[in-house]
C-alpha cells in the first residue's frame, strides 16, 4: 500500500428512501495506486463512485479527498476538485449530438484556452491511445458499446486527471479491447501516477493489475488487501465471490418474505 | 373536515412545484452572464430552435392570414367597410394572433424537441457526465436554450405576422379585388409602431422565455426512462400552452 491516502470514507451512511445502501462504510484509497472495488451486483459500487465524485452526498459520515470533506465544499470548490478527476461511466455517457472528436475535445474546449491546433493534437493522441483515431469523425450512434466506452475513456483522460474512476470498464468488451483497456489503466497509473479506482465484478482480470482490493457486500467491506492476500483468503464469503461458485453465503436473491407465505397468501404481492 | 383537508391537499404540492420552477428560472438567469461569454453555444441553439420551426411558422402564418382575410372581408362587406381590411388583419396579427399562435406552434415543435432532448441527455447520463467534468449544465445546456427561445420567438412571430399579412393581401387584393393602395394605407393608418408592433414583440419574448423554460425544466428533471421522457415531453406542451394563454391575458390587460 502507498504511504499517503488520497480518498478516505469515514463511517459513511447512504440510502435511497427506505433502502440502506451503506451503513457505516469505511475505506481508504491510497494515492498513486490502482484500487479495485469488487462485489456482486447491487452492493452499491456505482453509488460509491457517485459519493466520491460528489454527485451524491452521504447521509452521515464523511468522504474526504486531499483531507477535505466533500460535503462541506461549495459548488465552485467541488467543480475545482472535479477538474482533477476523470470518471468512465458504465455506458460511456457520450454526448450524442457531438462527433467522437468533439466528445474528446469537449473538456479541453470548456476548461482551457488552447488553440485548435493543440486541441487537435491532444484529441488525436488520446484517441490513438484507445485505438480509435480512425473513428474521430463518427457519431456515438455509429459506435459499438465497447467502442463508445473507449471513446469515453479517451474523453475522461484528456485533461490528464490526478484521479481516475472506472465504473465497470470491462463489461461488454471483447478480449482484445479488454487487454488494451487494462494495459492503458496500468500505463496511466505508472507513467502519470494517476490514482485509479476500478469498480468491477470482473474479478480475475482486474486483480491482475490492481495493487489493492476491497470486496463489498450489503453495504460494508467484507475483505480488503493485496490481490495475493485476497486470493489466499479462506473466508467462505471471499472464496465464493472470487471462485464464482453458485453455492455459498453470498446472498443472491433480493430480500423478500418467506416463499411459502408468498405463494399461499390470498392477495398477490406486487 | 376530512373532505376539506382532502381538497386542500394538492395546494402545498402545487406551491412546491411553482417554487421549484421559480428556483430553476433564477438559476437559469444566474447562468446567463457566464453563457454569454461563449456566444457560440447560443447562436448554435438559435439556429437549431429557429430552423426546426421556421417553415411550420411561415406556412401557419400564411393560412391564418388567408382565413382571417376571408372572415373579415365577409363581415366588413356588410357595413361597406372592406377598405379597413388591411388594418384590421395587421392589428389582429401583430397584437394577438402572431405572438400567441407562434408560441403555441413553437411549444409543439421546438418545445417538445427541447424537452425530449434534455430528457434523453438525463436518461443517458450525459448531464451527469457534464457535471463530473466540472461543466455546469445550467450554463452549457439550459441557459443557451433559454436565450435561444427568448431571441428567436419574436423573430418567428415576425415571420408569422408577415406571412399572415401576405395571405390577407392575396385574399383581399388578388381574390376579392380590393385596391392594393387602400389595403396598405389602411394598415399604415391603423397600426402604431409603439403600441402594436413593439408590444407584440414584448409578448413574443415573454412567451419565448416561458415556453423554453418550461420545456428545459421538464426535460432536465425527466425521470431517466423512456416513459419519463415521454411524460416530460407531453407535460411541456400542456403546461406551455396553458402558460401562453394565461400570460397573454395578463400582458394584454397591462398593454392595451
Amino acid at each position: 500500500m502507498g504511504d499517503a491516502t488520497l480518498i478516505r470514507l469515514e463511517d459513511v451512511h447512504f440510502g435511497y428512501r427506505s433502502h440502506a445502501v451503506f451503513s457505516g462504510l469505511t475505506m481508504d484509497i491510497p494515492e498513486g495506486e490502482i484500487t479495485a472495488i469488487m462485489g456482486p451486483s447491487g452492493t452499491g459500487k456505482t453509488t460509491l463512485l457517485e459519493l466520491v465524485t460528489g454527485q451524491r452526498k452521504a447521509d452521515r459520515g464523511r468522504v474526504r479527498i486531499h483531507d477535505r470533506d466533500l460535503g462541506s465544499l461549495s459548488r465552485s470548490e467541488l467543480y475545482r476538485l472535479r477538474r482533477e478527476m476523470g470518471l468512465l461511466f458504465q455506458d460511456g455517457a457520450l454526448f450524442s449530438d457531438l462527433s467522437v472528436y468533439e466528445n474528446v475535445a469537449f473538456p479541453l474546449r470548456e476548461h482551457t484556452r488552447l488553440s485548435n491546433t493543440l486541441i487537435h493534437h491532444l484529441v488525436l493522441m488520446k484517441l490513438e491511445a484507445v485505438g480509435l483515431r480512425g473513428a474521430a469523425s463518427l457519431h456515438p450512434s455509429e459506435l459499438s458499446g465497447g467502442m463508445a466506452r473507449r471513446v469515453a475513456l479517451a474523453r475522461s483522460i484528456v485533461l490528464d486527471p490526478l484521479m481516475m474512476f472506472y465504473d465497470e470498464p470491462l463489461v461488454g468488451l471483447d478480449p482484445i479491447a479488454m487487454g488494451i483497456i487494462l494495459r492503458l489503466i496500468v500505463h496511466l497509473n505508472q507513467t502519470l501516477g494517476i490514482t485509479s479506482v476500478i469498480v468491477t465484478h470482473d474479478v480475475k482480470e482486474v486483480l491482475k493489475i490492481a495493487d489493492h482490493g476491497y470486496i463489498l457486500s450489503e453495504g460494508r467491506v467484507v475483505a480488503r488487501g493485496r490481490p495475493s492476500e485476497l486470493a489466499q483468503s479462506r473466508d467462505p464469503w471471499v472464496r465464493q465471490f472470487l471462485d464464482g461458485s453458485p453455492d455459498g453465503p453470498v446472498p443472491f436473491n433480493y430480500p423478500a418474505r418467506d416463499f411459502a407465505q408468498d405463494l399461499f397468501s390470498a392477495g398477490v404481492a406486487t | 373536515m376530512r373532505r376539506v383537508l382532502k381538497l386542500l391537499r394538492p395546494i402545498p404540492d402545487f406551491l412546491a412545484a411553482i417554487g421549484r420552477r421559480a428556483g430553476f428560472f433564477w438559476a437559469t438567469c444566474a447562468a446567463v452572464p457566464r453563457t454569454l461569454r461563449r456566444p457560440g453555444t447560443v447562436v448554435e441553439q438559435i439556429f437549431f430552435v429557429g430552423s426546426v420551426s421556421v417553415i411550420l411558422i411561415g406556412v401557419g402564418g400564411l393560412f391564418v392570414g388567408l382565413v382571417l382575410a376571408l372572415q373579415f372581408y365577409t363581415a366588413l362587406s356588410r357595413f361597406g367597410a372592406t377598405s379597413s381590411l388591411g388594418g384590421l388583419v395587421a392589428l389582429a396579427l401583430l397584437r394577438e394572433l402572431g405572438p400567441v399562435l407562434t408560441a403555441l406552434l413553437f411549444a409543439g415543435r421546438a418545445g417538445t424537441s427541447l424537452a425530449s432532448e434534455l430528457g434523453l441527455m438525463r436518461a443517458t447520463r450525459q448531464i451527469d457526465a457534464m457535471e463530473v467534468m466540472a461543466v455546469d449544465p445550467m450554463r452549457r445546456v439550459v441557459a443557451p436554450r433559454f436565450l435561444a427561445g427568448v431571441i428567436s420567438m419574436p423573430l418567428l412571430a415576425g415571420i408569422f405576422s408577415a406571412m399572415g399579412i401576405l395571405g390577407a393581401y392575396l385574399v383581399g387584393v388578388k381574390m376579392m379585388g380590393l385596391d392594393s393602395g387602400v389595403f396598405w394605407s389602411s394598415m399604415q393608418h391603423e397600426v402604431s409602431f409603439r403600441s402594436d408592433f413593439v408590444n407584440g414583440l414584448i409578448k413574443s419574448a415573454v412567451f419565448g422565455a416561458a415556453c423554453t423554460l418550461i420545456a428545459v425544466y421538464e426535460g432536465f428533471h425527466a425521470r431517466p426512462s423512456a416513459e419519463g421522457v415521454g411524460q416530460a415531453t407531453t407535460r411541456s406542451v400542456v403546461i406551455s400552452s396553458m402558460a401562453i394563454l394565461a400570460l397573454d391575458f395578463i400582458l394584454t390587460s397591462f398593454m392595451y
